[in-house]
């Protein structure tokens, strides 16, 4: 059976939530109950019928065509089957995630997995701030999961991460792996300043030396051959993504910090 | 049944449910793997006074393992899952984190786990740090040599131990050249491992003892020496018996490596002075499982 479809009718001037639009909230549902189905656009809430022309099909597979970023919450709270998105998406995408595959043609917003539980997430463009990260006031941050990233990745990727991936195949920005509390980001490309600032535990794997080099507060702990990167690149090899394609090396310069907390996490930079 | 010469007796080996778990050990090469997969499972022959049985099964290559390194696969079994998880435990942290170079992972997928790495990466003393791969949790463990890594935990099985066979041959010479022939063609089956030193076993059992310390004694009526003695189950012409033990995860592993066993043997036949199979049991009263010889070789 074909996808379930729902494509933007027009471009809002208003942000729409679309977080009721996943295969466990629309499990079992006809296509009369999905067109009912309500969506907060701005103040107003709106039938998605409203919104989106609705092509009935499974909905354990959904795709959005016609997308742009001012679609949140896409993904919200997914526990199964797959959503793929041919377009931008707004912020708070794969929020709560638990299950099943998101992608994403081209770029999206911030919060872009945020306090994700598992699956996957896959953004072919770039990616907004707070990757991975934590609500605003909140502690925990993504705790399990993966999420790829294609292009570029704001500020903040895995602010306060507990658990799971962080695939960059571009470039992050400023404060990579702040406040990280656990898990894995990778980045094939440059990182910007202040990487790990105030980071607890976990490893930020880099395939080359920033060019804005270590911060002070991690120290170095010379080059190693570490054996759990071989299983690390062999779980990747499943993955769409150039981290599946990419030679595999152990051989890696530890930095521990950062030392102006407990200083257990760890970048790791490929020699 | 006689094949080549060789009297199959009517007769079976009994065996007991054990618990077992499989584990695979990598190091920088072979050699090394296989130094620590020995220490592992040295003084592992007999549940009686070892608290477990070990054995290697088969040598891995880079293909085969999670790391991608040489390896060796070895199967540990114990009468209850406690005594396992506290034989592997003990073993893991004195045989292969200590051994340079090595990783541990698990071999057995299974709804019930134990730990294997969960409580050793308390000696990386607060330095040593969790990593979940593939829905797995590994231990980094920071050691001399670099790192220790340790997989959490590792399936366990129920599984079955004690199969065995006896050969009675006409001299000592003969019933081990038998004995090896059989553990060569029987190391090639999957599941199974001969925990006795090289495989064999020259002291075979009888429960009981006129001591009243000791639960097993020698069993007289296979012991060559005792023939005018004892009520002997030896004919005039055998003057050795070797006995082969086999544990395996499932009773069918054991039935195929007792018949390829078995069939090493008989082919050195009569001419190669090999008289006899038996099996040693306890009248059918202690283990639930029954290896009959001439129906494993029919």
């Amino acid at each position: 059976m074909s996808s379930l479809i729902f494509t933007l009718k027009e471009a809002t001037r208003q942000r729409i939530d679309c977080s009721p639009l996943t295969p466990n909230k629309l499990a079992d549902k006809s296509l009369a109950d999905i067109a009912k189905t309500q969506l907060m656009t701005g103040n107003l809430s709106e039938r998605a019928d409203a919104l989106f022309i609705i092509t009935e099909g499974d909905s354990e597979s959904i795709e959005f065509k016609g997308s742009n970023s001012k679609l949140d919450f896409i993904g919200h709270n997914m526990t199964q089957g797959k959503i793929s998105v041919d377009g931008d998406v707004g912020a708070y995408f794969g929020i709560f995630m638990e299950g099943g595959e998101l992608s994403v043609k081209g770029d999206s917003s911030i919060y872009t997995g945020c306090e994700m539980k598992g699956g996957q997430i896959k953004v072919n463009g770039d990616a907004g701030d707070f990757i991975g990260g934590a609500r605003p006031g909140r502690r925990n941050g993504m705790t399990g999961g993966t999420v790829i990233v294609s292009g570029n990745a704001g500020s903040r990727t895995g602010d306060h991460m507990r658990r799971g991936m962080i695939l960059i195949e571009g470039n992050a920005g400023d404060y990579c792996g702040s406040r990280m509390i656990s898990g894995t980001i990778a980045v094939l490309g440059d990182c910007g300043s202040h990487l790990g600032y105030a980071m607890k535990r976990g490893t930020i794997l880099l395939n080359q030396m920033p060019s804005r080099g270590i911060t002070a507060n991690f120290n170095d702990c010379g080059a190693h051959t570490l054996g759990y990167l071989s299983l690390l690149f062999s779980s990747f090899k499943k993955l769409d993504s150039i981290f599946s394609r990419i030679d595999n090396f152990s051989r890696v310069q530890r930095y521990a910090g950062d030392l102006a907390g407990i200083g257990m996490g760890e970048i790791l930079v490929k020699i | 049944m006689i094949i080549n010469g060789v009297t199959i007796d009517e007769t079976f080996a009994e065996a007991f449910p054990m618990k077992a778990t499989r584990l695979i050990i990598t190091a920088h090469n072979a050699k090394w793997a296989m130094i620590s997969a020995q220490a592992f499972t040295g003084f592992a022959t007999s549940v009686i006074a070892c608290g477990c049985e070990a054995g290697i099964e088969r040598q891995l290559d880079g293909s085969e393992t999670p790391d991608g390194r040489p390896g060796v696969s070895i199967l540990i079994f114990a009468m209850g899952g406690k005594g396992l998880a506290k034989q592997v435990e003990t073993r893991s942290g004195q045989c292969v984190l200590t051994s340079p170079t090595s990783a541990l992972f698990s071999g057995l997928e299974s709804e019930k786990n134990m730990p294997l790495g969960q409580n050793l990466r308390y000696f990386g003393d607060g330095f040593q740090i969790s990593k979940m791969i593939g829905g797995k949790r590994y231990w980094r463990i920071p050691v001399m040599d670099g790192e220790f890594l340790a997989q959490e935990k590792t399936g366990v099985t129920a599984a079955v131990g004690g199969g065995n066979f006896l050969v009675l041959a006409e001299s000592q010479g003969q019933a081990l050249a038998a004995c090896e022939a059989a553990i060569e063609e029987m190391k090639k089956i999957p599941n199974v491992i001969m925990p006795f030193p090289g495989g064999v076993v020259r002291s075979g059992s009888k429960v009981g003892s006129k001591y009243k310390a000791l639960n097993a004694s020698t069993n007289d009526a296979f012991c060559p020496t005792l023939k005018g003695q004892t009520s002997s189950d030896l004919p005039a012409e055998v003057e050795s018996v070797m006995e082969i033990v086999i544990d395996g995860l499932a009773k069918e592993d054991i039935d195929k490596a007792m018949k390829v066993g078995i069939q090493a043997v008989c082919k050195l036949g009569s001419k190669h002075g090999i008289r006899r199979i038996s099996a040693g049991n306890y009248g059918g009263k202690l283990g639930p499982f029954h290896f009959h010889l001439q129906e494993i070789m029919k």
